[in-house]
């Protein structure tokens, strides 16, 4: 009986496929456009049609791991829930002063965006814990009636967040509240700081507590609906949400912390970019996910993507592990313009999908990157997937008006316009790596995404690296990374400590209640014999420091257990010299959090059966622009035709179903036994 | 190719490489910094200066009232030591009077950057530190009334001379300053940020050589400059005035008038301060640099918030500022608490332009940079610490929106230390951290609310050091906009007795029982009252952003025309 894994990642424009067969690693894909009104439409219909066109069993899809929009669009639309929030007396400001900065210094216009809560919905109540968890001021029952009472006559509130001062040591107080509402008040949803977030740092825990109540009625109901329709095609499928952090969780986890799922899709690149590139046997990677207004980067050392701790999504602060994408506005769609300093500035403003860049022939009629790469015969004319036509014509008409402005030539204008674009990129690369103390030249640049490919070469060149990998389906990578993810949940506790020796018995109490919870996990949610794993990691930072680094300090299956003193130490100072280049060997070290991630690996299967090409077909040569120097003729290359073994020097240009490669005329590709393409890039 | 013999496009990804550079500094000091002030308020600054010592460019996140501070150290390093730096030098200084500083705790470093034996640029950062000695703790309490008791004072010198550390003058520096293990901390951060950018720099030197560098420097500058007088030209030509006052400088002298006459004909615009009150006693003066970064802010934020931040902009202006007067003040003056008087240099910059910028001008702000400082010793560890926090305010009300509640406004942006923070590090008590009703001026916009903070000691008596401005000079409206409510300082004792404190409130003994209670200044309202939406109004009251009370003093509408209330 074969066992298929279906991987689904909604997009803006695009839902998109990729499902594999276990037993035989045959792996398939498919793209159909999104149904923003209704996402799941696109889903049911999309999952139903390659059902079809791959003559898959609906009844034979053991999984359908879901990457999801639904939560972040709910925050970028500000479409949620009517929200309360319950806080210790004195403190219901707290979220609106935020940390009392303002977004951009000279900009007299733009605020912060106000709380999801406004203030006559931030309820306070008496009650007070202090620093060592100590109740400094008792909750009293009649408190919490009063309360309940006046969330009752807000008929509009579905959703309510509980965020007490220093609740993360000391839970009781939220954790009466929170049971009342749900006894009193069963319709409305919950959230609870010391659940979501219980961290030190109270606006941003809140902020994220609160942020999770706001998503809570939409994304649970979205969920469940959406799993009730799939069963209906595929009734055996387990159903799996992709979280930011990267890994799945159930639908019910997800229905509990939507704000788990802000950045759903992009993560999953991450993890397919870290699989892909572990077929190929390089576990040190940069992503370059390049679409039609933005880029993503994100770095992976030894196969693991890089966790971050903060983000701010359209304003609003979240703090919990996510994986550490950084985002500039600059992608296909970014518009050129010359800038009050009369220099050429490209993006942020994006012509976005409609009316997009002149070249696509709907509309736009603004110089485009896309314009710039059709010009350069980067983009060619005839895609290899068909779909779209590309107009010469129309991305010279776009281009001209700047080229004249500047008083240069056409093919000039759009190097220049392409070159911005990439230091633009090439920027975005840097903050991942080298600010946070990775030498970009010992890892290997993969691009991804619709125009990742376009680029890729030159932003290495920019950045020293030398190597380049493109995946075999650049264009649907976020969906190969969920059939490629396993069960993922962090667990964390506070503890804040001098390392000592004599600390260490605290911190292995804490670690083993720790390692408990995941146990328990584990059994809950984790079906049969996965392969299970856990890692041990601690915030630390040098005593009197107010910021923490993270610190992987053990990892194994089943037990694992803290480390002694001078482990702990010598882990933490590794770090801070890897991070920050120096470090105070003799500083006292601090332990603040504990974190413990468990994963359960999934059943997985490599990817085989794809294209099998036989010989290079007829081959095709434009003229393309690499530099000033001028046009060099260039072969135009399908990818299903490049067999493994394949080595083919520059220049070319190599297509795909809805993704370009550029080879410049330095650079040799050779296509790997996993049918991924790796360019190396002579010296510069 | 244009005139400069950059073209355009290679100029702005050079520019970007630049930014970046400064970007990356300005990430590892916050990142490898020891105080809090630095890592979670990001009172800190990088820049590149050319090799003639101007600036070219400043981190994204750079804070305005740095901004002349750095530039002012070029100056002056160039000066003393022009045909004597190598490559592996690090200089340092602080002093406002001899070094370009703007106040003591902020510490200066500059590292040369060399092609060969060619100077090309500085890579230039600022910290403020948290404590550099003097006769209060935390170098930032009111009443100090002459430079010597504000802090060491530390003029140019050499940190590093060839890649090596100056121990002597180091340990002088540290033994100088109160927690000398955080200050070398920060000291350190602020070593490896001029390590970091020199390597970058030299990165960029390799693709560019340093003549084509020189180049792109003139040219930023050049095209900066061009952009400031562009926006400048936008102005109707003409003479507006304005005139302002401070409350007192803490020091016995009351309402310090600053006296603005901007004179603007065709792209040249004079900033004269003719007029203007002498110096005085207490440690509110401003260094001509200081007056300068004011001004180059209020003129970034009215008329073009993307012009970059470098000479370019200082060369488009003209400043008139009668030395020895309280906006060009001279040695032995004080001048720990500038920010807030260059707050009032940008209200009387706003309020003399509001007539002609109506839409881009906001109401007068706070107009402060509300400090507390609490100092003691911690009952459990038997250390001393200092607690400093710098409180935002009401932002002005604009022409079509409401004012921000409770942020940081003009030429200071750093951010607050969490209640949980400050209880876990020092034996405090935060009881209230709040928006203040009825604070924000009435006006067909409301302008924006004061904070309130109530904090008191846990298990002994702390000093309290608290500095507030528009205490007595409200912040004022435009277009018929009421005022915003003034700061004000008190004491509330257990029983809830209220025992008032001034607005330079110094070393203010605080018992377990007694709280410190500090509320800054709401921010003025734009246009009348009276033509406020009664949305908006019933939105407020539901809010409790104002009462009835307030409702009932200044919106007439809405006792003609009541609305079912809440």
């Amino acid at each position: 009986m074969e066992n298929w894994i279906v991987g689904c990642d909604v997009g803006g424009t695009f839902t998109d496929f990729c499902a594999r067969e276990m037993a035989s690693g045959r792996t398939v894909i498919h793209k159909r456009p999104s149904t923003p009104d209704d996402p799941s439409r696109a889903v049911l219909n999309g999952l139903k049609e390659l059902a079809q066109l791959h003559d898959i069993d609906p009844a034979a899809i053991g999984r359908f791991a879901h990457g999801t929009t639904v939560a972040t669009n709910a925050l970028l639309q500000r479409k949620g829930a009517g929200v309360a929030l319950v806080t210790t007396r004195g403190f219901r400001d707290l979220l609106e002063i935020g940390r009392q900065a303002r977004p951009l210094i000279y900009d007299l216009q733009v605020d912060a965006p106000a709380p999801l809560a406004p203030r006559h919905l931030r309820f306070e109540i008496d009650e007070r814990i202090g620093p060592r968890g100590e109740v400094l001021r008792p909750l009293h029952d009649a408190d919490i009636d009063a309360l309940i009472e006046a969330i009752r006559a807000q008929p509009d509130v579905t959703a309510v967040a509980v965020c007490l001062i220093f609740a993360f040591i000391n839970p009781d107080h939220e954790r009466r509240i929170a049971e009342a509402i749900r006894a009193a008040l069963p319709q409305v949803f919950v959230s609870v700081s010391s659940d979501v977030q219980p961290e030190f740092r109270e606006f941003e825990r809140f902020s994220t507590t609160l942020i999770n109540a706001f998503l809570q009625p939409e994304v649970s109901g979205y969920m469940a609906r959406l799993e009730a329709e799939v069963k209906t095609v595929a009734p055996e499928a387990e159903f799996g949400i992709f979280q930011s952090s990267g890994g799945l969780m159930s639908v019910q986890r997800a229905g509990q912390f939507p704000v788990r799922t802000a950045l759903s899709g992009p993560a999953a690149g991450a993890v397919g970019a870290a699989g892909s590139g572990a077929s190929s046997g390089i576990g040190d990677v940069i992503t370059l996910d390049i679409g039609g207004t933005s880029t993503d980067v994100c770095l992976i050392r030894d196969g693991k993507t890089a966790l971050a701790s903060t983000r701010d999504i359209s304003g609003f602060r979240i703090r919990l592990p996510m994986v550490d994408i950084h985002t500039v506005g600059a992608g296909g769609g970014s518009i050129a313009q010359i800038g009050g300093d009369g220099l050429m500035k490209v993006g942020p403003e994006s012509a976005g999908a409609v009316p997009g860049p002149a070249c696509y022939g709907k509309g736009g009629t603004l110089p485009t990157v896309s314009d710039a790469n059709v010009i350069l015969g980067r983009l060619p004319i005839q895609l290899a997937g068909g779909g779209l036509t590309i107009d010469r014509d129309l991305a010279v008409r776009a281009v001209e008006p700047v080229a004249q402005q500047l008083g240069v030539s056409l093919e000039e204008a759009a190097l220049g316009i392409v070159g911005i674009a990439n230091a633009n990129m090439s920027r975005a690369i840097r903050v991942v790596s080298i600010e946070k103390g990775y030498d970009p030249r010992l890892f290997t640049l993969m691009p991804f995404g619709g125009a990742g490919g376009l680029h890729a070469a030159d932003v290495a060149k920019s950045l020293g690296m030398k190597r380049i990998i493109v995946p075999l389906t650049p264009g649907i990578l976020c969906a190969e990374g969920l059939i490629m993810a396993d069960l993922q949940e962090d667990f964390v506790a506070n503890c804040r400590s001098i390392v000592t020796e004599a600390a260490i018995p605290q911190l292995r109490a804490e670690c083993a209640g720790l390692v408990d919870r995941a146990l328990d996990w584990l059994a809950q949610e984790a079906v049969g014999d996965a392969a299970q794993t856990m890692h041990l990691s601690f915030d630390m930072r040098y005593f009197g420091q107010n910021y923490e680094l993270a610190v992987p300090v053990a990892s194994g299956t089943g037990t694992i257990t803290c480390p002694d003193a001078a482990t702990l130490r010598e882990a933490f100072l590794a770090e801070y010299r890897r991070s920050y280049g120096h470090c105070d060997p003799d500083g006292t070290v601090e332990t603040v959090n504990l974190r413990l991630r468990a994963t359960a690996r999934l059943t997985q299967s490599a990817a085989k059966g794809a294209p099998q090409a036989t010989s290079v077909a007829e081959r095709q040569f434009v003229p393309v622009w690499f530099d000033r120097t001028g046009p060099a003729q260039t072969p135009i290359l399908a990818r299903a035709h490049l067999p493994a073994g394949t080595v083919l020097p520059g220049p070319a240009i190599i297509t795909q179903l809805d993704s370009t490669t550029v080879v410049p005329p330095d650079a040799t590709v050779r296509v790997d036994g996993a049918l991924n393409m790796i360019m190396e890039l002579a010296d510069v | 190719m244009s005139e400069d013999g950059i073209d355009p496009i290679s100029l702005e990804i050079a520019w970007n490489g630049l930014k970046s550079i400064a970007d990356e500094c300005f990430t590892a000091i916050m990142r490898s910094a020891f105080s809090s002030n630095v890592k979670e308020r990001h009172d800190h600054s990088t820049a590149i200066a050319d090799a003639r010592g101007r600036l070219v460019v400043q981190a994204e996140m750079a804070l305005p009232v740095h901004l002349a501070s750095m530039g002012g150290m070029m100056k002056e390093l160039l000066a003393l030591y022009a045909g004597d730096i190598g490559p592996g030098d690090i200089f340092i200084a602080n002093d406002p009077h001899v070094a370009g500083g703007t106040h003591l705790p902020d510490i200066n470093m500059a590292a040369p950057v060399f092609e060969g034996d060619r100077l090309v640029g500085f890579i230039a950062n600022i910290i403020h530190h948290a404590d550099v000695g003097g006769a209060a703790v935390g170098s930032m309490s009111g009443g100090l009334d002459e430079i010597y008791k504000e802090g060491l004072r530390i003029p140019l010198m050499r940190l590093y001379r060839r890649g090596k550390c100056d121990e002597d003058l180091l340990r002088l520096l540290l033994l100088n300053m109160r927690l000398p293990d955080e200050r070398r901390g920060d000291l350190n951060a602020q070593i490896a940020a001029c390590r970091l950018g020199e390597g970058r720099l030299q990165d960029l030197l390799k693709v560019h050589g340093a003549a084509r560098m020189d180049a792109i420097f003139d040219a930023v500058i050049e095209r900066t400059q061009l952009r400031m007088r562009k926006a400048i030209a936008s102005l109707p030509d003409g003479t507006y005035r304005f005139e302002d006052m401070m409350d007192d400088d803490g020091a016995g002298t009351r309402d310090i008038r600053i006296v603005l006459a901007i004179t603007k004909s065709g792209e040249e615009i004079t900033f004269d301060f003719t007029g203007t009150d002498p110096q005085v006693k207490g440690n509110f003066n401003l260094t001509w640099n200081a007056t300068q970064s004011a001004i180059c802010y209020s003129l970034k934020a009215l008329l073009d918030a993307e012009i970059p931040t470098n000479q370019g902009i200082f060369d488009a202006i003209r400043i008139i500022a009668p030395a020895g007067s309280f906006v060009n003040c001279v040695a032995p003056a004080a001048v720990a608490m500038r920010a807030n008087s260059c707050q009032r240099v940008v209200d009387c910059v706003l309020g003399a332009l509001a007539p002609v910028v109506p839409t881009q001008v906001v109401a007068a702000a706070n107009g402060a940079n509300t400090s507390a400082v609490f100092t003691g010793t911690d009952p459990a560890t038997g250390k001393m610490y200092v607690y400093l926090e710098t409180l935002g305010g009401g932002m002005g009300a604009r022409y079509a929106r409401d004012g921000k509640d409770g942020v940081q406004v003009h030429i200071t942006n750093t951010s607050n230390l969490p209640v949980e923070a400050i209880e876990l590090e020092y034996p405090l008590r935060v009881e209230e951290y709040s928006l203040i009703p009825d604070t924000g001026g009435a006006g067909r916009q409301r302008g924006g609310m004061g904070i309130r903070r109530v904090i008191r000691p846990v298990a002994h008596t702390c000093e309290f050091n608290g500095v507030g401005e528009r205490f007595h000079h409200a912040p004022w409206g435009l277009f018929g906009g009421a005022p915003g409510a003034s700061g004000r300082f008190y004491l509330l004792a257990s029983d809830g007795e209220r025992t008032p404190l001034s607005s330079k409130a110094t070393r203010i003994a605080l018992c377990e029982d007694t709280c410190a209670v500090i509320e800054t200044p709401g921010a003025g309202g734009y246009g009348k009252p009276e033509e406020r939406a009664l949305s908006a109004i019933d939105a407020d009251l539901q809010a409790g952003k104002i009462t009835l009370q307030e409702v009932r003093t200044n919106y007439s509408q809405w006792m003609e025309f009541p609305l079912p209330s809440s």
